[in-house]
C-alpha cells in the first residue's frame, strides 16, 4: 500500500538550538551528514520510498543552504505539476500571536494543508538518524483504526533535548505522554513522528489557536483520552542528534557494516543532490582505514575511522584519525587532525596539530583557516 | 523574439565500436563506461553545455537502449530544456521507406528537418567516441574569423599513428589546401578529430548532393569534405591541443583509464570552470575497511573494499573482498571480486562476479612472448568461478566454470 494518501511535513528547522554550532548558517534539514547527504535526505527520501507524492517543508529561519539543496524537488522526483515539493517559509499570522513552533508553523499553512485534500498527515523533524518505514507505519494506522500515531523508539532519552515518553498499553494505544525526567533507563521514547488525519489536525490546530497552545506535545497530551492515539515502534538504528557529541557519535556509527547496510539498503535508496564530482583519487602511500569517503577526495596521507565529504584533500603525511571532515576541507602536509569536526572549507595549514577527545571533539567553523 | 540559437550541436552516437568486443555487445560505444562513473558520451555533451550550446541532437542507430535511457530527459547536463536541449534521434519511416544511418552524412541529412526547426547560422558535427575537453565556442568563433564554410577540428599525432585518420595539409593562414582520408603514405600528422563546424546553409546544399550522388558512401571524411574541397569552399583547420584519445580498442580504452592515475597526463576531470557531467549513481560515499591497502587509484561511491587495490579505476558500489588483489585494472559497477582472488592488466565489466581465488590476466613482464601479452576483458553479467584463470587477451562473455 502505497502512502499516496498522505501529505509529508517536514520541520527544517527544529531542534536547531541544539547544534548551534552545525545551524549557525543552515537549519537542521541542511546539517551536511554521512559523507554526501543533508539530514532531511533521509526523512525526504524516506517519503518518496514510501509512495508519498507531495510534501511541504516548513522552514523558520537560515534556509539558504535548504532552499539551494532541494532546489524543485526533481532529484526525488517531486518536481511535478501537480503535488510536488513545496516549501513553507514563515507565514507571518498576525491575529494568532502564537510563538515561532510548530504548531504556529502548521496553523500559518493551513490552507496548504487542506488544499491538499489528503486523508492523512505525517509529521517529522530532521534530527533523527534512523530509516522509518512510514508506508508500515500508515498500515498500522489503518489497522489500529487510529486518530494518531505516534512513532516511538525503546531508547535512553538524552538529557540534552526535552524529550517525550509514552506509556503504551497492551493493544499498542498510548496511555500517557511525559516530558522525560529520568536519563539512566530505556523508555518508550518519541521519535517526533506523528501521523494523524488531515481533518483532525484542523481540527486541532483550530483549537490551539483559540486556546494559545503552541506545542504540538501539550496539544496531543490534552486530546489523549478522546483519541485514539497509538504508539508505532521503530526498530533498528536510531539516533538523535541533540548536540555536536551525538552529531559525532552517529557519524562514527557509519563506520559499522550493520548501521551502514540499514540505513543505505538497496531497496531505500536515500537521494541527495548530486556534486557532479571525480571519483576519489588515492596517490602512492595513501594509507585509509575504516573509513567513509565520498566523491572528489584526494587522499595522499593517512586516514582512520573518519569521515570524508566530497572534494577533501589530505595531503601527504598528513594523519587524520577519528575525525569528520566536512566538503572542501584541506588538510595540510603534515598535520595532525584527531576528534575533529571541521565544517565546510576548513584549511588546516601544514604541521598543524589538532586532538580533541572521543567525548569532546573540536569542531571548526565553516571557511576558518587554521 | 524567440531564443534563436546560433549553433546546435549534431552527436553521432550511432556507431557500434566493433573493436571493443563484448564491450559493446549490448550497448553502443558512446555508452561505454569510462573513469569511474563516466560513460564517453558525457565528454561531448559536457563539452557542448560548458560551451554554451544547449541544443544536441544524438543520432542513435546501434542499441540504443542503455544510450537512450542514459541521456533521459538530458537532465544531468542540464539539457533538459524548453527552448533546445537534448534530442535524441533514432532512424525513423519515411513515406518513401525506412532507412538505416547509410553514413555519418546521412545520418545528418535524414535529420535536416530537426536542423531546420532551430535554422542556426552553424551546425556542430561530433562523434561520441572520444575522451576530451574542448571549448566549442573558441573554435565557432575561429570559424567566423575567418568566414569560413567549414572548419575541422585539428591535431598533431605521431606520425606513426597518423594513416588511421584523416589528414590535412595546411596553407599558412590556416586553410586546408589538402584533405586526405586515412592515406597509406601520410604526408602530414595533422589529423582530423571528427568534429566540424559548418555554417548551415553550405553543408544543407553538400548533404543533398551527396544524397543524390549516387556514388557517394554519404561519410563526412570520404564524401562531403573532399566534395566541399573540390568546389573551393572556404576550409580551415581549427588547432587544438590537449589531451584527445580515441578509445575505440580494448587497450585504448585501458590506457585512457589508467591516464587518469597519470599526474603527468593532461586530462583533469577535478575541473570547476569545465565539469564532466554525468548520470551519478545514488550510492552512499565508499567505504575503506581495515584491510583495505588502496593506492594510485580511483574509486567512485558505492564501492567497498577490503582488498588490495593499486593502479586501478574503480566504479560504484564495486566490491573487493578481503585478501583479493586488484591492479592496473578498470572494475565497472557493481561487480564483486571475492576472498583471494586477483585482477591486473584487465577490464571486468558490470555486474560481474569472481569468484575466490580466481585469476584474471597477467603483467606484460611476465609473458614468456610479448606478443600474446592484452588486456584481459570480462564480460557483463559473468561469472570466473572459484580458482579459474582468464587468460591475457582473452574476452570472456559467458560464465566460466571453477577450477581446483
Amino acid at each position: 500500500m502505497a502512502a499516496k494518501n498522505v501529505l509529508g511535513l517536514i520541520f527544517s528547522n527544529a531542534y536547531d538550538e541544539s547544534v548551534p554550532e552545525l545551524t549557525a548558517m543552515r537549519t537542521m534539514g541542511s546539517v551536511p551528514f554521512a559523507g554526501r547527504y543533508r539530514l532531511i535526505d533521509f526523512p525526504l527520501s524516506g517519503m518518496v520510498n514510501a509512495g508519498i507524492t507531495q510534501v511541504g517543508v516548513f522552514t523558520n529561519s537560515n534556509y539558504h543552504s535548504l532552499m539551494d539543496h532541494i532546489g524543485n524537488g526533481s532529484v526525488w522526483d517531486l518536481d511535478r505539476k501537480r503535488e510536488g515539493l513545496t516549501l513553507l517559509p514563515p507565514f507571518s499570522n498576525r491575529e494568532s500571536g502564537m510563538s515561532d513552533g510548530k504548531v504556529s508553523s502548521l496553523y500559518g499553512n493551513i490552507g496548504y494543508i487542506s488544499d491538499s485534500a489528503k486523508d492523512y498527515v505525517l509529521l517529522t523533524d530532521c534530527n533523527i538518524i534512523s530509516k522509518i518505514d512510514y508506508e508500515d507505519m500508515l498500515k498500522f494506522s489503518i489497522e489500529k483504526n487510529a486518530d494518531v500515531v505516534e512513532a516511538y523508539a525503546e531508547m535512553i532519552p538524552s538529557h540534552l533535548s526535552k524529550s517525550t515518553s509514552f506509556i503504551i498499553d497492551e493493544n499498542g494505544r498510548i496511555t500517557e505522554t511525559n516530558f522525560v525526567d529520568s536519563y539512566d533507563k530505556k523508555l518508550n521514547t518519541s521519535v517526533n513522528v506523528i501521523l494523524l488525519r488531515r481533518t483532525l489536525l484542523e481540527r486541532l490546530l483550530h483549537e490551539a489557536n483559540s486556546k494559545r497552545i503552541s506545542d504540538m506535545e501539550t496539544l496531543f497530551a490534552k486530546n489523549l483520552a478522546n483519541l485514539r492515539v497509538f504508539g508505532y515502534k521503530v526498530e533498528g538504528y536510531v539516533k538523535a542528534i541533540e548536540s555536536v557529541i551525538s552529531y559525532y557519535e552517529a557519524s562514527l556509527d557509519l563506520l559499522k557494516p550493520e548501521v551502514r547496510n540499514y540505513l543505505f539498503s538497496d531497496d531505500s535508496p536515500i537521494y541527495t543532490k548530486t556534486g557532479d564530482r571525480t571519483p576519489s583519487k588515492y596517490g602512492i602511500n595513501a594509507k585509509v582505514k575504516e573509513s567513509l569517503v565520498a566523491d572528489g577526495c584526494r587522499i595522499y596521507g593517512e586516514v582512520e575511522n573518519c569521515i570524508l565529504f566530497r572534494g577533501v584533500t589530505v595531503a601527504k603525511g598528513a594523519k587524520v584519525k577519528n575525525s569528520i571532515i566536512m566538503q572542501d576541507t584541506e588538510i595540510g602536509e603534515n598535520a595532525k587532525i584527531e576528534c575533529v569536526i571541521t565544517d565546510k572549507d576548513v584549511k588546516i595549514s601544514s604541521r598543524k596539530t589538532l586532538c580533541g577527545a572521543e567525548n569532546y571533539p573540536i569542531y571548526i567553523g565553516k571557511g576558518i583557516v587554521i | 523574439m524567440a531564443r534563436k540559437p546560433e549553433c546546435i550541436a549534431m552527436l553521432l552516437a550511432g556507431g557500434q565500436g566493433s573493436r571493443l568486443g563484448i564491450l559493446t555487445k549490448n550497448i553502443a560505444k558512446p555508452a561505454v563506461p569510462y573513469g569511474g562513473k563516466y560513460r564517453i558520451i558525457d565528454f561531448p555533451l559536457s563539452n557542448c553545455v560548458n560551451s554554451g550550446i544547449y541544443t544536441v541532437g544524438v543520432l542513435t542507430q546501434y542499441q540504443p537502449l542503455v544510450l537512450n535511457d542514459y541521456i533521459g530527459n538530458g537532465q544531468p547536463w542540464d539539457l533538459d530544456r524548453s527552448a533546445g536541449g537534448v534530442h535524441i534521434l533514432s532512424p525513423y519511416q519515411q513515406i518513401k521507406g525506412t532507412e538505416w544511418y547509410k553514413g555519418t552524412a546521412n545520418a545528418i541529412y535524414q535529420n535536416i528537418n530537426f536542423i531546420e526547426r532551430y535554422n542556426p547560422e552553424y551546425v556542430l558535427i561530433l562523434s561520441g567516441d572520444h575522451i576530451y575537453k574542448m571549448d566549442y565556442s573558441k573554435m565557432l568563433d575561429y570559424h567566423k574569423e575567418k568566414n569560413a564554410d567549414c572548419t575541422i577540428a585539428m591535431l598533431e599525432v605521431p606520425w606513426e599513428e597518423a594513416s588511421r585518420f584523416g589528414l590535412m595539409i595546411l596553407n599558412d593562414d590556416g586553410s586546408i589546401s589538402e584533405f586526405e582520408e586515412k592515406p597509406k603514405n601520410p604526408r602530414s600528422n595533422k589529423a582530423s578529430m571528427g568534429v566540424y563546424v559548418f555554417t548551415w546553409e553550405k553543408l544543407r546544399k553538400y548533404l543533398i548532393e551527396d544524397e543524390a550522388n549516387k556514388n557517394s558512401g554519404n561519410d563526412f571524411g570520404h564524401d562531403v569534405i573532399p566534395a566541399m574541397k573540390e568546389n573551393g569552399e572556404r576550409m580551415f583547420a581549427y588547432q587544438f591541443d590537449g589531451y584527445w584519445k580515441d578509445v575505440g580498442t580494448i587497450n585504448s580504452l585501458w590506457d585512457a583509464n589508467l591516464d587518469l592515475l597519470n599526474p603527468k597526463v593532461d586530462l583533469e576531470l577535478d575541473d570547476d570552470n569545465w565539469k564532466i557531467y554525468s548520470r551519478s549513481p545514488i550510492a552512499p560515499p565508499h567505504f575503506a575497511g581495515k584491510d583495505s591497502v588502496i593506492e594510485n587509484s580511483m574509486i567512485t561511491e558505492g564501492c567497498e573494499i577490503h582488498g588490495n587495490v593499486d593502479f586501478s579505476v574503480l566504479f560504484a558500489n564495486v566490491r573487493i573482498e578481503e585478501g583479493a588483489n586488484v591492479k592496473y585494472s578498470i572494475v565497472m559497477p557493481g561487480t564483486i571480486i571475492k576472498k583471494g582472488a586477483t585482477v591486473q592488466y584487465s577490464i571486468v565489466a558490470e555486474n560481474a562476479v569472481i569468484e575466490e581465488g580466481a585469476t584474471v590476466g597477467m603483467s606484460p613482464e611476465s609473458m614468456s612472448n610479448i606478443d600474446d601479452w592484452g588486456v584481459a576483458v570480462v564480460g557483463n553479467g559473468v561469472t570466473i568461478g572459484n580458482n579459474a584463470v582468464v587468460a591475457p587477451k582473452a574476452m570472456v562473455d559467458e560464465d566460466m566454470g571453477g577450477a581446483e
